[in-house]
């Protein structure tokens, strides 16, 4: 549904986007990480045809690209956009501006007047329609401009920065908007800072900086090296070699330990096992290590977190 | 182009112009003066006349005479007609009102869009750039046009009444008056916006637009008030060669803002 190959895009000389390639299927939300200046909206833009590209071609929603005048139209009215501000009428209504951007999207009068009304009730917005747009508040602003981005109901959405400086509880509820927006089905491109969205909300995930560093479904970038910590009452090391025997289980070591006696109850030791399978490998690590006799406090499993993927991508980009 | 999208803008900018009460003193003052001067100058005929005959103002003597020597002004006396050249030279006041109308809403047009971070969304939606440009045009261009032509009617129905007490005549608007009006009045308009759009796209505040636009668009366009305004309210046909070559002018002009009506400069150069 999205593909880009080869992508680049030059300003006066400077690379803002290189050979960027990827694939997003349909139906799938694909979320782009990277700094400020990666070029993840230049991206969005020469997927929607707004800025020409400098090398490399794209297909999205069935239009390749670089299209012709007609071409990138018929492609503009197959996505939806969200830009990172509003970008709305001051003067005139929520809903009239919802009008406006529906007749250019060549909605006919009725179709806009229904799906407003639903959206706008949808979203809680329905009896703030009639107020000037600039008497809205941030959150209320860019749920509009969500509704704007699927009123024309389109199979792609690209979506940049779609939380960025909105509070916590409106963020969370634009957030699973956009996850109802994948569950009808839509291809989604999701630009954003915010890892614990990306983590939450994609099924693929890409780390650029310019180019891709990093792109995968997220699921298996995340899965890493499996790790199981336990912490245990007082000295635990004596269980570092039998559990590190046990099958399953790659290595074992002591991460810490205050190697005080077991009636202390402020001594603690932690192990890191390395394992093939958590969800296979940690019921008979905890049996066995209950079996030699150890007081378990805490068994925590660990997985690569997206924040060490794109700190470590992101770093070696820099390097 | 799109009828729909044409009229959706120009619903827009109404609405827009409507509760925009920074450009309503300029909309309300022009047609204002335009009614009321022709009144105050009807008024003041009998004192230009006795200074005129006293020798008091030297100036005024000498537009009396060139009164009694201008072939293209009817009338019996001379107060007739010197009430008929104020009342001819008083149209290119009306020339002048659509003109700074348009190219101030023209100049505001894109600013506007560029403050309030709309051109993204709209480029984002299937619209061309010569739709848009057109439609911006348009929004800008046709309320000026009717305010003018609605002060007109109601300056000239003024006129007509004021002649006749004070003249004892009904000066009626002469064919150069209509067809400054109806022909040159659009096309000047058309060439103002279109000056008032290029330049303001360079500008990313209102009040830097529009002084640019005060400064620099509304003078030159007031040259060609004065190179083909006159002369179009004595003979008719002078004012329609200037409609067409204005015409001309302004079919240039749009070409070369929708070349420069460059989506990409709007998106990396336009902040």
């Amino acid at each position: 549904m999205i593909e880009a190959r080869n992508l680049s895009r030059n300003f006066n000389g400077l690379t803002a986007v290189g050979d960027l390639s990827f694939s997003v299927p349909e139906g799938k939300l694909c979320a782009i990480l990277g700094p400020n200046g990666a070029g993840k909206t230049t991206t969005i833009r020469m997927l929607l045809g707004l800025l020409p590209m400098s090398s490399g071609t794209a297909r999205v929603a069935g239009i390749e690209l670089p299209a012709e005048d007609r071409a990138g139209a018929e492609l503009r009215s197959r996505v939806g956009l969200l830009t990172e501000t509003p970008g709305f009428y001051d003067r005139i209504s929520g809903r009239a501006n919802l009008e406006l951007f529906g007749r250019l999207y060549g909605l006919d009068e009725a179709t806009i007047r229904a799906r407003s009304e639903q959206w706008l009730r949808r979203l809680e917005l329905w009896d703030a329609r009639d107020r000037p747009f600039a008497t809205w508040s941030k959150g209320m602003k860019q749920r509009l401009a969500l509704i704007r981005a699927v009123l024309h109901e389109p199979p792609v959405i690209f979506l940049d920065e779609p939380t960025s400086g909105l509070d916590p509880a409106v963020a969370r509820d634009v957030r699973s908007l956009i996850a109802g927006f994948r569950a009808e089905g839509r291809t989604i491109l999701l630009c954003t800072h915010n890892l614990q969205e990306a983590e939450q909300l994609a099924d693929l995930i890409g780390v650029m900086r310019r180019r891709m560093l990093v792109f995968g479904p997220r699921a298996e970038l995340t899965a890493g090296e499996p790790r199981l910590t336990l912490t245990l009452e007082g000295d635990g090391t004596a269980l570092v070699a039998p559990l590190g025997a046990l099958p399953g289980v790659r290595s074992s070591m002591v991460v810490e330990s205050s190697r005080g006696e077991r009636s202390d109850p402020a001594a603690s030791t932690t192990l890191r096992l390395t394992v093939d399978d958590l969800d296979r490998d940690t019921p008979g690590v905890v049996r066995e290590a209950v079996r030699l006799g150890a007081a378990i406090r805490a068994v925590a499993p660990e997985r690569t977190s997206l924040e060490e993927i794109y700190l470590r991508a992101v770093g070696e980009a820099e390097a | 182009m799109k009828r729909d999208t044409l009229l959706l803008f120009l619903r827009k900018e109404l609405s827009d112009l409507r509760s925009n009460r920074q450009v309503w003193p300029a909309y309300m003052l022009l047609p204002l003066v335009a009614i009321l001067l022709p009144l105050l100058l009807l008024a003041l005929l009998p004192v230009l006349l006795q200074q005129a005959q006293t020798g008091q103002d030297a100036a005024v003597s000498m537009l009396v005479e060139t009164v009694a020597r201008d072939s293209t002004l009817r009338g019996t006396t001379l107060e007739e007609r010197l009430a008929r050249l104020l009342m001819r030279d008083l149209t290119l006041f009306y020339l002048l009102m659509p003109i700074v109308l348009s190219a101030s809403a023209a100049a505001l047009a894109l600013v506007r869009e560029k403050e309030q971070r709309t051109l993204e969304p709209i480029l984002a939606t299937p619209i061309r750039d010569r739709d848009l440009l057109l439609a911006k045009l348009v929004a800008a261009v046709i309320p000026a046009l009717l305010i003018t032509w609605a002060a007109f009617v109601a300056g000239s129905l003024m006129t007509m009444a004021a002649s006749w007490w004070t003249v004892d005549v009904i000066i009626l608007p002469t064919s150069g008056n209509l067809v400054a009006l109806l022909l040159l009045a659009p096309a000047m308009s058309v060439v103002a916006a279109l000056l008032a759009l290029r330049v303001s796209a360079r500008f990313t505040d209102v009040p830097g637009a529009m002084q640019f636009t005060g400064l620099v668009v509304v003078p030159l366009t007031l040259i060609l008030v004065a190179l083909l305004g006159r002369p179009a309210m004595m003979w008719p046909l002078a004012g329609l060669s200037g409609a067409i070559l204005l015409g001309g002018l302004a079919f240039g002009l749009f070409r070369m803002n929708l070349r420069r009506f460059a989506r990409e400069e709007i998106l990396t150069n336009w902040k």
